[in-house]
């Protein structure tokens, strides 16, 4: 059973930066191998359309299970994925919590 | 009598049954709900914590709204949800007035949808104080009819429950409803698969057989969070969707153009006789009055409240109002309603509905409220959801829009939480009057700071009636 190590890394401007390392099996999303390991990551719909659990890849590469709708081309090319579909193909590091989410949009007026 | 109350406990108020004119839940009338309607006590709030650090169930909060009691304003009883992540945000009675004719239906379960996780909860209030989940129904079962993210819930007659839904499957497009019988279980889609596109909040006048629906747009697109880039594309809604009730078919699309965008909540006048209702057009900042013709029997939209943007020495452009949400008192003689961004709650005299007159405003948190503070703590976010009692005499509104677009343009909402506030209503003046003795602090939650979004009453509201 290939088994990939996922490191994921907490940076808020806010809080302590956090780390901790999880491991996927075949198959497995993120999301599922963080809930396995009982680590509290932000999610939603749980198919990829809502965007609550988006992190950002570091260093390694996944591939999304399906269209990841939540992600715009701009947000896909500067490294956004949706733990809920993203599913490792090797050892990964990536950027997960609540901020990340919040990086995929800004305010248009201000 | 009160909804939920069984025989024995309604002998204590037997002084209430000559006015009982109806069999089932709610009021034989507009006019009966302000005449023999009591005081609310408590409210229901949907309450979350989708998009904050706190990794905790969204809850739907009771809060204590009589001033006769201990607990008075606040939060006395938290029904966490199942999961987390649900984004809890509008939700409904089984049953109302329009069902007011079926005998022992009554008006106590709220259908309490997840708009990310379309999953949808009943909770009972047979106690009114501490209400009780009693029933989930997943997300696949919601998938396995193509629709995704609840909205409005509305019970239709005969306690059926027809709620809204944003997306398909895959949270696109199109949306479409989804009904529910009156044992809560998924009787399939109402509506014929892209008869619309894009949905939001809809209303029905069952005398008149219309219905009317509005548009936001894709789950894929709103949930992310506000881009700019999607309204360049077309992404947002501008129409509005008039349909045959009994036919369940649209009849008629308005399009209300570049002064429409992303039209929210419809509101029909609460008299069964009526076609006119108003739309909160909330990125143009606009309020759209629409009837219809009586010569040609097509509905038309018209502007009838524009509100201008305003210069923030902060913000590189001017501020769009954003008019969130609007309802109509129960004598539909006041249209409520609160600009976000600005920070501002108003109230117009509509009983000309084609010519709104404004009769009161109240500066209250947002960018340019007078008042930015209350009961020693700040208010982050100006009035978003709304909810008047049945007597229109209390204005209560929160502060959370829907939690990726707060983090936009109110991040610190995350952090604090939000306020339920409420202002005192003169409706024979035409005026409001802050509160400054109410505030509940979503801030000071057991798990950390909630977001508070829409409010109803176990006695219904201006937003849940329909007469036939």
């Amino acid at each position: 059973m290939t088994e990939y190590e996922v490191e994921l890394v907490w940076e808020g401007a806010e809080k302590a930066d956090r780390e901790a390392n999880i491991a996927t099996r075949e198959d497995e999303t993120v999301l599922e191998a963080a809930e396995r390991a009982d680590l509290g990551l932000p999610f939603g719909c749980r198919i990829g359309h809502c965007g609550s659990c988006t992190g950002r890849l570091l260093t390694g590469d996944l591939e999304h299970a399906r269209r990841p709708l939540a992600l715009k081309d701009r947000h896909l090319d500067d490294g956004y994925v949706l733990l809920c579909i993203a599913e490792p193909r090797a050892d990964c590091r990536i950027r997960v919590g609540v901020d990340v989410q919040r990086e995929l949009v800004s305010n248009p007026w201000k | 009598m009160s909804d939920t109350e069984s025989p024995s406990e309604a002998s204590a108020h037997e002084h209430h049954e000559h006015h009982h004119d109806v069999e089932g839940p709610g009021y034989a009338t507009p006019q009966a709900a302000v005449e023999q309607s009591e005081r609310e006590k408590v409210a229901y709030v949907m309450s979350l914590y989708v998009g904050t650090d706190v990794d905790a169930p969204d809850f739907l909060a009771v809060v204590d709204v009589d001033p006769e009691s201990d607990t008075y304003a606040e939060v006395i009883d938290r029904v966490e949800m199942p999961n987390v992540g649900d984004e809890l945000h509008h939700f409904g009675w089984n049953a109302c007035s329009s069902s007011c004719h079926v005998e022992g239906l009554e008006r106590r379960h709220l259908i309490v949808p997840g708009n990310r996780s379309s999953r949808l909860h009943v909770v009972d209030t047979k106690n009114r104080e501490n209400p009780e989940m009693v029933k989930t129904i997943e997300p696949e079962e919601v998938h396995d009819h193509d629709l995704s993210a609840p909205h409005t819930v509305h019970c239709i007659p005969d306690g059926e429950i027809l709620v809204s839904m944003l997306g398909d499957a895959d949270g696109d497009l199109p949306g479409g409803f989804l009904e529910l019988n009156d044992d809560f279980e998924v009787v399939g889609r109402w509506d014929a698969p892209g008869d619309i596109e894009k949905n939001y909040d809809f209303w029905y006048q069952p005398r008149q057989n219309v219905m009317v629906s509005s548009e936001w747009a894709a789950p894929k697109v709103y949930q992310p969070g506000f881009d700019m880039a999607d309204v360049e594309a077309g992404n947002y809604g501008h129409q509005l969707h008039f349909w045959d009730w009994e036919n369940r078919e649209v009849v008629q699309t308005v399009d209300l153009g570049e002064e429409g965008m992303i039209p929210l909540e419809v509101r029909f006048l609460h008299t069964p006789e009526s076609t006119h209702g108003f739309v909160n057009a909330a990125l143009s900042s606009n309020i759209f009055h629409f009837w219809e013709d009586r010569e040609s029997g097509e509905y038309r939209a018209e502007k009838v409240v524009d509100f201008e943007a305003r210069e923030h020495p902060d913000w590189d452009m001017p501020v769009p109002a954003l008019p969130t949400d609007i309802l109509l008192s129960m004598d539909d003689r006041y249209l409520f309603g609160g600009n976000w961004l600005h920070g501002e709650l108003y109230m117009y005299d509509v009983s000309d509905p084609k010519n709104p007159r404004r009769a009161d405003t109240l500066s209250v948190g947002g960018l340019f409220g007078d008042v930015q503070e209350l009961g020693g703590r700040d208010i982050v976010g100006g009035p978003q959801m709304i909810q008047l009692s049945l007597d229109g005499e209390r204005l209560y509104w929160t502060t959370s829009l829907y939690s990726t677009w707060d983090n936009t343009f109110f991040p610190e909402e995350a952090e604090k939480g939000s306020v339920m506030l409420k202002a005192d209503v003169n409706p024979r003046k035409g005026t409001m009057t802050l509160d400054e003795e109410f505030m509940v602090d979503f801030g000071e939650m057991p798990n950390g700071p909630a977001r508070a979004h829409e409010m109803r009453w176990p006695d219904g509201d201006c937003t849940s009636d329909v007469w036939q």
